[in-house]
């Protein structure tokens, strides 16, 4: 690539730096190819599976709209698994965050441990603490929802945390000097700091929350993902079209909302 | 006794044993990473009722560091500091009363700027309320009214409900006063207070910090680097070089000797 | 405290409450609004504390079962493990395959059409809003059991995800060197190549790389409907109610998750 001044060009690597880049590309492309065999993975398997995912395809149009009655109350389930779960997340990742925010918190074990409770709440999927809370409190969107508090507790706590230590500490040291115990410093300097993104994260993950409480339905967690996926074990392709496509004017409401929620809090 | 005179003729900061100093630092040290880095090397002196000190020096000298050993931000690793005749250097129990009775104004202002004028300085009373109260944002009328004055003091209580990044750089700064004040400060120190403020606005600020000083009996230490300010505002100037206390005396007692001895070559960037 | 003040701070304190009354007012019918929203859906999906305290027994009935994790064939994970990243990793680069071209059709000032624009856009909105879970699922049906259905679903949803913020990068790219390329006399493909891909390619880069991390949480999953990885282990374990081994699945996939976002954050932080 000619080098263009004036314009934004990426800086040039040194010898070794390139010779580093283009062995990671080596190593990866290599560990491609050999996945692609292991999974049986070709150009010819694809071309090969087109025309059948062509002729699923068709079976699913035109939507049957048929599907839509009694849609409703799944529909408002899933909205309600997602804005429960968003809250229990909430809930939980507050705390846990505070007290893994290195600005916040000189203890090493205590953050550690904050750390790493939600590290392991995240990893796990919601899909298997949906199965974990079924057996705890039986089939329905209330698992769904403890699910989805628990592991977007997770996934929020660390985002919170992140907030929390970027924060200006300025206003912090102030406090402190006026005699301000550590809860007041947090609620004074801290909270007023780190609310506008937190209510960003919360209606973005709100977002995601409802996509996922789509798919919670499929374990009996209530929710439009129970009814789709008994359309599709009916072989009913029509009326999965239809639920799919509901299912996109949802979402795509959901984030327009949460987009113009989201920018009228940048004040 | 201790006697320090004013330029006017007015006796202030007498110290006696019937009543002890604001503040006595005794052979104040701090050093940093084990030892090899010195900030501040056995600084002692008092600071009496009401008196307007002015620590003057190069940046790098220690008086950033030497103020924050006065209100604990920072720990002396040598010596002792009194407050009102009472030890605060190993006290942890103490620290709060200690803060209490001590407001800071920094360089930076140190608002939190999402907050409204009002609120900043209400934060100036939470050593007074119980954390409980403060989860809800609570303060008593009595803290009110006291924030209130204190915003009048320094000319904006008509700002009061505005957010604190509305206001330009010298009011933030006065506002930072007022929240000094609302803690009823028995001192109050202030850390280059107007290094980020043009020369104008500067003196309105210093104008305000020396007028509720004497007007309220408050004691001001106030850090600056500007020679010609601490000759318009202090009563006692007290040199800091390379940690090291080498002046304590009237600002007509600076002679250029001694600035030199204070500043060395970094002459320039005291004269503004 | 001074009478001098006292009229402007009663002043004061009168604006002051009936602004915070009107604040609180707000705030108050907003969080009651609020409070029967959640009332109205917690009764709708049968939330109660009463339930989920019932429900311990039956938690602890679980993880009873699951610990202690059977460590015996841990190596059998292992080929499932590299599975599971092969399906995110294959998945992962035909969405970068597929989201260049899409992208580009997604962006304002990028897209050759308006109506092209629209229509880009909301196809990339249907793949966005289906999981990767109901994609496989589908897939399952369509082409039957394995990993292949896993890489097409991650795909599709990645590609949605992907071609949505590089379109969005696009969008906010500086135009400065686009406009002086432009009257340089370069051609579209130019432009594109040499004024818009170098700004945005560190943040897209950056983004791929998140995109792998989370692909790799979902393609853990897929296996529950047969679509190959550690899911599949996990719920063949669960069928075959061997829940040590069951347990062992889970710390595996929390390791490779783990392992994944260090790898993720340490080469975004290199990248940026």
């Amino acid at each position: 690539m000619p080098r263009i001044t004036g314009l934004a060009v990426q800086p040039r690597l040194s010898l070794g730096g390139r010779a580093k880049f283009l062995a990671y590309l080596a190593g990866g492309a290599a560990f491609l190819a050999w996945s692609a065999n292991a999974l049986e993975l070709s150009g010819g398997e694809l071309f090969r599976s087109l025309p059948v995912i062509g002729r699923y395809l068709g079976r699913m149009i035109p939507p049957d709209w048929s599907a839509l009655d009694g849609l409703w109350g799944p529909t408002l389930d899933t909205i309600c698994i997602a804005l429960w779960g968003t809250v229990i997340a909430s809930a939980i990742g507050l705390p846990l965050g505070i007290l893994a925010a290195k600005n916040l918190n000189s203890s090493r074990i205590l953050r550690s441990s904050a750390l790493t409770i939600l590290n392991v709440l995240r990893s796990v999927s919601e899909l298997i603490w949906a199965i974990f809370f079924v057996s705890a409190v039986g089939l329905g969107p209330f698992p769904g929802a403890l699910a989805l508090g628990v592991n977007f507790g997770g996934i929020l706590g660390r985002l919170y945390a992140e907030a929390i230590e970027n924060v200006d500490p300025k206003p912090l040291e102030a406090l402190r000097a006026t005699g301000a115990n550590r809860v007041q410093t947090i609620l004074f300097a801290v909270m007023p700091q780190v609310l506008p993104q937190i209510v960003s994260y919360n209606l973005y993950w709100f977002e995601v929350g409802v996509r996922s409480a789509t798919v919670l339905g499929m374990i009996g967690a209530g929710g439009i993902g129970f009814e789709l996926v008994t359309t599709i074990r009916l072989y009913d392709f029509r009326q999965t079209s239809a639920i799919l496509l509901v299912i996109l004017g949802l979402v795509t409401l959901i984030d327009q909302a949460s987009a113009l929620l989201r920018s009228s809090i940048v004040k | 006794m201790n006697m320090n005179v004013s330029t006017t003729g007015q006796v202030i900061g007498v110290t006696s044993a019937e009543k002890p100093p604001i503040v006595s630092l005794v052979n104040v040290s701090k050093t940093y990473v084990r030892g090899k880095l010195v900030a501040l090397t056995d600084v002692s002196f008092d600071v009496g009722h009401g008196e307007f000190v002015v620590i003057l020096g190069p940046s790098g000298a220690g008086k950033s560091t030497m103020l924050r050993c006065i209100n604990r931000l920072a720990e002396p690793t040598g010596g002792q500091i009194f407050l009102r005749g009472n030890e605060i250097t190993n006290a942890p129990r103490s620290l709060r009363k200690a803060r209490q009775e001590i407001g800071m104004v920094f360089q930076q202002f140190n608002l939190v700027t999402r907050l409204s004028v009002m609120m900043n300085v209400l934060s100036g009373r939470l050593s007074y309320r119980s954390t409980w109260r403060s989860l809800f944002y609570s303060f008593t009328r009595e803290d009110r009214a006291i924030a209130l004055e204190c915003l009048e003091m320094v000319a904006l209580g008509h700002k009061a409900f505005q957010r604190a990044d509305t206001l330009s750089g010298g009011e933030q700064q006065r506002v930072a006063i007022a929240r000094a004040l609302a803690q009823k400060p028995k001192l109050i120190l202030a850390d280059e207070p107007v290094a980020s403020l043009d020369p104008k606005i500067a003196r309105q600020v210093l104008d305000y910090l020396k007028d509720v000083s004497q007007r309220l009996g408050i004691s001001v230490i106030c850090n600056l680097h500007q020679i010609d300010f601490a000759r318009e505002y202090a009563e006692r100037v007290i040199g800091l070089s390379q940690g090291k206390l080498i002046f304590d005396g009237p600002p007509g007692a600076l002679t250029d000797d001694i600035l030199n001895q204070i500043y060395g070559s970094r002459m320039e960037s005291a004269v503004e | 405290m001074s009478s001098q003040y006292a009229a402007a701070v009663d002043q004061g304190l009168a604006r002051e409450a009936s602004w915070r009354h009107r604040r609180m007012a707000v705030r108050l019918l907003v969080m009651a609004g609020f409070a029967i929203v959640l009332w109205l859906s917690a009764s709708r999906i049968h939330l109660s504390l009463m339930n989920i305290i019932l429900g311990v027994p039956n938690m602890a009935d679980f993880f009873g079962r699951m610990v202690p994790p059977d460590f015996s064939n841990l190596m059998s994970l292992a080929p499932p493990t590299i599975e599971t990243v092969q399906i995110a990793a294959w998945g992962t680069v035909i969405a970068v395959v597929a989201s260049a071209p899409l992208a580009l059709l997604a962006a304002h000032n990028t897209s050759p059409h308006p109506v092209i624009y629209f229509v880009t856009r909301l196809f990339l909105n249907l793949l966005r809003s289906i999981n990767e879970l109901i994609y496989a699922l589908l897939l399952v049906s369509a082409v039957g059991l394995g990993p292949f259905p896993g890489v097409l679903a991650i795909a599709l949803h990645a590609t949605g995800m992907l071609a949505k913020f590089v379109a969005e990068e696009i969008e906010h790219v500086n135009r400065g060197p686009v406009e002086a390329l432009q009257a340089a006399g370069a051609g579209r493909m130019q432009i594109i190549l040499f004024g818009i891909m170098p700004q945005v390619l560190p943040a897209v880069v950056g983004y791929i790389l998140y995109r792998f991390d989370v692909s790799i949480r979902s393609a853990t999953v897929l296996g529950l409907v047969g679509a190959g990885g550690l899911g599949f282990a996990l719920i063949t374990s669960m069928k075959m109610f061997k829940y040590h081994e069951t347990a062992t699945c889970i710390l595996v996939i929390i390791l490779l998750i783990w392992a994944a976002d260090a790898i993720s954050s340490h080469l975004q932080k290199k990248i940026l």
